[in-house]
């Protein structure tokens, strides 16, 4: 059952690569060519050869699988392929992920840094609150001030602007 | 040898104790810059060089050598330790590097590293002094169409590389090429795959590909299968290199150099084709190839060997000509003309001086750079030990402050999560990482270098074959493809001795044996010289 | 890796003409300007960025302002920049460096924001492009290269050192359209920055290169590149090269920065910031690094220099049109 479910959404990759190529082509051309162009080569070229390469494999992966054959998921010392996605601590990976991208211009990255941590090591599973949260803002402090301040790269204040 | 008295005179002038502390100094502030994934030694370097500012040019020019080294090396410690290659020229290093960290070989990663680094920062400075001249005659000599034979060489190269499923690989790849494709067209300025944002319009840099699917890939991909239990935490194993890992690194070192220094040379060289080349290299050349992708040495010492050669390779046009064929090149070419040193055709006859300071000084940071991170190596490895929550979530923070940072651009941070989307999807169906950096390396390169060299010769087709150089590779590129014929001819005859085995057999594997859209290609895999 | 090498070219200029910190003498004259921030739109290194962060410590040195804060926002050829200008209406603290790429760029990136919705503070600098050929190239002058030019313009590729709308691509395109060369025609080859450029030229890839006058000097000195032309208005001293318009080719151009402000500012904003760049312009610190840079004063103030970029604009969009590029 599951076996089939996987081969199945094996056909997603196919019609993920497919959609990809149609939008390549489609892409392709809406490019101009109304300049001279030296050669056989010119600004489509190129894009038109991946859009029809990503074609030509969507359908021999589709095949591919098919007939049976299937990619295998990759395997890792913190992967445990015996149980299925756990699409719940994906979403608040991603969330946390975001959620620093919405914030880092506003709010700074002291802020937006220490959500990222602190969302990182609640998704992941730590649920030690307090003590993620103070090492979430000891880092993200921390890293404001070696590189912002010390070393000069460009990291937004955001709130705390005037107060760090 | 001229060049050597005057050599000697520049250590004389930089070796005090003062100038090995700005040394000291340097290489700690330039590691720290530049483990930030995206902010290489070019920007470590512009960024730090206030810090010089007021000291004496050979106390400046240590001191910014060692930022420079530094800086090199800090983006190789992130991509060994946590998959966040700092910059371009470490992303391969990630490959095999962060596959020895996680069997718990950090520490012997990061020595290869440091000591492959070393041997060829040594090896690439003394070229510099002894042939610049003559490598500057030869590196000029190459244009657009000798570049674009490089290219098809390297392609070729790649198709060793595209995993156990030729057709997955091939996926891959076309992925990759496809994120080439992002941005403007650099010959006519069109917009391709740019969907009206103009954040894409520089195209998605290498570097945030590497970290989108390496590292948030990763770290989305072992959220959707985290173990239940506490994993055991990961080995730190020894601390030093054992006698193997030394017998399977000075090879790779040298080669890479081989690799690194003449590329470096070259006006549109870089470091990350030759860093791949040595890693494709190394692979073909290893006893022991069946554990490339699982952490094997080889994969590490080349490419690492293979940056730093390449990196002095850059300063030969540089000194010789004015010519800064990157970034980091660049840069210190402004640096020096802060100290009234104008680098070009008559640089040596003007400042001999300051110029043999500087290359001393590269010696002295190369040098500092060893025995700074060569004892931090096996504490470094112990980074790893964080519980697995405050692993991965402190390595998105590292990869989102560094790719931030760049161009203060939180659209690049969504370029790289859709990147780690994609990297996620990859994971799951197995389809091989690699070949999706080699297409984002290639495939923008090839295409400029194709169209210039038709630019040239004004659409003239042949303008692609007719210089000797090309011509050349082409060649190379024709045995290495009609190699597999030749042998099958060799093989009728009754084996000899001195034959190698064969490659691996490919194990069964739960695809079930070659199909039929992919047997042609899985012949291909077996082409090439088996040593 | 795109735009790094540009990006580099001078980054370390920058980075040490920012040391300095703000003086905090007393106020002379009038009250120093507060709180402003500088915007640059391409990568720390650039010419925009050498630019604005050479003014903002001339003038905190001169006493006029305090604590300038300049930062970058690179994407796009300066128009990811510009739009964020053009948003910020009203804003009275924010300024951007610019100069003749943007122009370029808002055409070929097809950019909704345009220099002409900004308010123009001035224009600060200039420097003219050179025509430049290998030592033993068999153009020995303009005329020459022209003649052969004209004859079969695709066989003598040009190279330059920036995208098309860029500078170097601007400059050749005039140059030949003044020729009574159709621009379509002109075989220009970008390559990534002048380091690559050199390359090229020295490696007799393209048959002539074009690029700022200050790039190659030492390469002229040492005799490997040779001058046919420079394209300003007058001679440029320490080039032994006539100007286009004294070789029978009715062109000049030159590369040129300046500084905007966002729309919408009411006159006493307006007035601040014309103000706080004309005295810049006056103050010894100013020229001071003219001199230690190389660049030529091209001081024009508020609304001429609107009408020049206005005016900028109309010839470059003429050229990109002929191209099939805006």
């Amino acid at each position: 059952m599951i076996a089939r479910l996987r081969g199945h959404s094996e056909y997603g990759v196919a019609a993920f690569l497919l959609a990809v190529g149609v939008l390549v082509l489609v892409d392709t051309a809406r490019i101009s060519t109304d300049f001279t162009q030296r050669g056989p080569v010119g600004p489509k070229a190129v894009p038109a050869v991946v859009g029809v390469l990503l074609i030509v494999v969507a359908v021999l992966l589709a095949v591919d699988v098919m007939r049976g054959g299937r990619g295998e998921a990759e395997e890792g010392e913190d992967v445990d392929l015996s149980h299925p996605s756990d699409w719940r601590t994906i979403a608040l990976l991603a969330g946390a992920f975001l959620a620093n991208v919405a914030l880092i211009d506003r709010a700074g990255w002291p802020i937006s840094g220490a959500v990222l941590f602190w969302g990182g090591t609640y998704a992941l599973g730590s649920r030690r609150f307090v003590r993620d949260a103070l090492i979430a803002l000891a880092l993200s402090f921390g890293t404001y001030l070696l590189f912002a301040r010390g070393l000069g790269i460009g990291l937004p204040a955001g709130l705390l602007e005037g107060v760090l | 040898m001229d060049a050597f008295g005057s050599l000697l005179d520049g250590f004389a002038t930089a070796l005090t104790p003062i100038n090995l502390l700005y040394a000291l100094i340097g290489v700690a502030l330039g590691t720290a810059i530049g483990v930030l994934p995206g902010i290489g030694p070019a920007m470590a370097v512009a960024l730090l060089l206030p810090v010089t500012f007021g000291l004496d040019p050979t106390a400046a020019f240590i001191m910014f050598a060692g930022i420079y080294y530094g800086g090199m090396y800090g983006g190789s410690t992130t991509a060994i330790l946590i998959n966040t290659p700092g910059e371009s020229a470490s992303v391969i290093t990630a490959l095999e590097g962060n596959a020895m960290a996680k069997r718990g070989r950090a520490a012997q990663a990061l020595a290869t590293s440091a000591i492959g680094s070393f041997v060829a920062g040594t090896i690439a400075t003394a070229l510099l002094v002894m042939c610049a001249p003559l490598v500057v005659k030869l590196a000029l000599k190459l244009g657009a169409a000798d570049y674009f034979a490089i290219m098809v060489l390297a392609f070729i190269a790649a198709t060793s590389v595209l995993g156990k499923s030729r057709v997955r690989g091939y996926a891959a790849l076309a992925i990759g090429l496809t994120i080439g494709l992002v941005g403007l067209d650099p010959q006519t300025g069109q917009q391709r795959l740019t969907f009206g944002l103009p954040q894409l319009s520089d195209g998605i840099d290498v570097v945030i590909v590497a970290v989108g699917l390496f590292a948030v890939g990763e770290a989305l991909w072992v959220a959707a299968h985290l173990r239940r239990r506490s994993a055991e935490v990961i080995p730190v194993g020894r601390p030093w290199m054992g006698r193997e890992d030394w017998a399977r690194s000075w090879k790779p070192w040298l080669r890479g150099t081989a690799l690194g220094f003449p590329f470096g040379a070259l006006p549109a060289g870089g470091a990350e084709v030759p860093t791949f080349l040595s890693y494709v290299l190394e692979k073909r050349l290893s006893r022991k190839p069946e554990e490339f992708g699982k952490g094997a040495i080889e994969g590490v010492a080349g490419p690492e060997a293979t940056n730093n050669a390449s990196a002095a390779g850059t300063l030969v046009p540089m000194l010789t000509l004015g010519l800064p064929t990157t970034a980091t090149a660049a840069v210190m070419l402004a640096a020096f003309q802060q100290y009234g040193m104008q680098p070009g055709p008559l640089l040596f006859e003007r400042e001999p001086e300051l110029v043999w300071g500087l290359i001393a000084s590269l010696f002295i940071g190369n040098t500092m750079l060893l025995v700074l991170n060569l004892p931090l190596a096996p504490l470094w490895a112990k980074l790893l030990r964080i519980p697995r929550p405050h692993l991965y979530a402190g390595i998105l923070v590292f990869a989102s402050l560094g790719v931030y940072s760049v161009n203060a651009s939180p659209v690049d941070l969504v370029v790289m999560f859709v990147l780690g989307l994609v990297g996620f999807v990859l994971r799951r169906y197995g389809l091989p990482i690699v070949p999706v950096i080699i297409g984002v390396i290639l495939g923008p390169r090839a295409e400029q270098q194709m169209r210039r060299a038709f630019q040239l010769s004004d659409g003239d087709v042949t303008g692609l074959f007719t210089t000797p150089f090309s011509i050349t590779v082409y060649a190379v590129v024709a045995v290495v493809l009609f190699w597999p014929l030749a042998r099958r001819l060799v093989r009728r005859r009754p084996p000899t001795t001195s034959e190698r085995p064969p490659e691996t057999p490919e194990s069964p594997g739960p695809d079930g044996g070659p199909s039929v859209g992919t047997s042609p290609a899985r012949e291909a895999d077996r082409r090439g010289p088996a040593g | 890796m795109r735009g790094l090498r540009t990006f580099a070219a001078t980054a370390v200029a920058v980075a040490l003409t920012v040391t300095g910190c703000a003086g905090s003498g007393s106020d002379t004259a009038g009250k120093p300007v507060t709180g402003l921030r500088v915007m640059v739109p391409n990568t720390p290194g650039g010419g925009y960025d050498v630019t604005a962060r050479t003014a903002a410590k001339a003038a905190e040195d001169a006493k006029l302002a305090r604590n300038i804060e300049v930062f970058n926002l690179p994407g796009a050829g300066g128009t990811v920049g510009l739009a964020r200008l053009v948003n910020e209406k009203g804003n009275g603290k924010l300024a951007m460096s610019m100069g003749l790429g943007v122009v370029g760029s808002v055409y070929t990136n097809k950019s909704k924001a345009t220099l002409q919705q900004t308010t123009p503070v001035a224009r600060l600098l200039q420097e003219p492009d050179i025509i430049v050929v290998p030592k033993d190239s068999r153009y020995k002058t303009i005329g020459d290269l022209v003649k052969a030019w004209k004859a079969d313009p695709g066989k003598l590729p040009v190279g330059g050192g920036s995208s098309p709308g860029g500078p170097d691509h601007l400059a050749p395109m005039l140059t030949a359209k003044a020729a009574g060369l159709v621009p379509k025609d002109v075989n220009y080859v970008p390559y990534d920055g002048g380091g690559e450029l050199l390359a090229a030229i020295l490696g007799k890839q393209v048959a002539f290169g074009v690029s700022g006058v200050g790039e190659y000097a030492d390469q002229v000195k040492a005799g490997q590149l040779r001058v046919l032309a420079v394209t300003s208005a007058q001679r440029v001293p320490g080039v032994d090269a006539p100007t286009l318009k004294e070789s029978g080719i009715d062109v000049e151009f030159v590369n040129w920065r300046g500084i905007v402000a966002p729309p919408g500012l009411d006159a006493k904003e307006i007035e601040t910031l014309r103000t706080l760049v004309r005295k810049l312009r006056e103050s010894q610190q100013w020229k001071d690094a003219l001199a230690r840079n190389g660049w030529t004063d091209a001081y024009l103030e508020g609304d001429q220099f609107g009408a020049f970029v206005q005016q900028e604009n109309t010839r470059v969009g003429s050229v990109l049109k002929d191209l099939g590029l805006a």
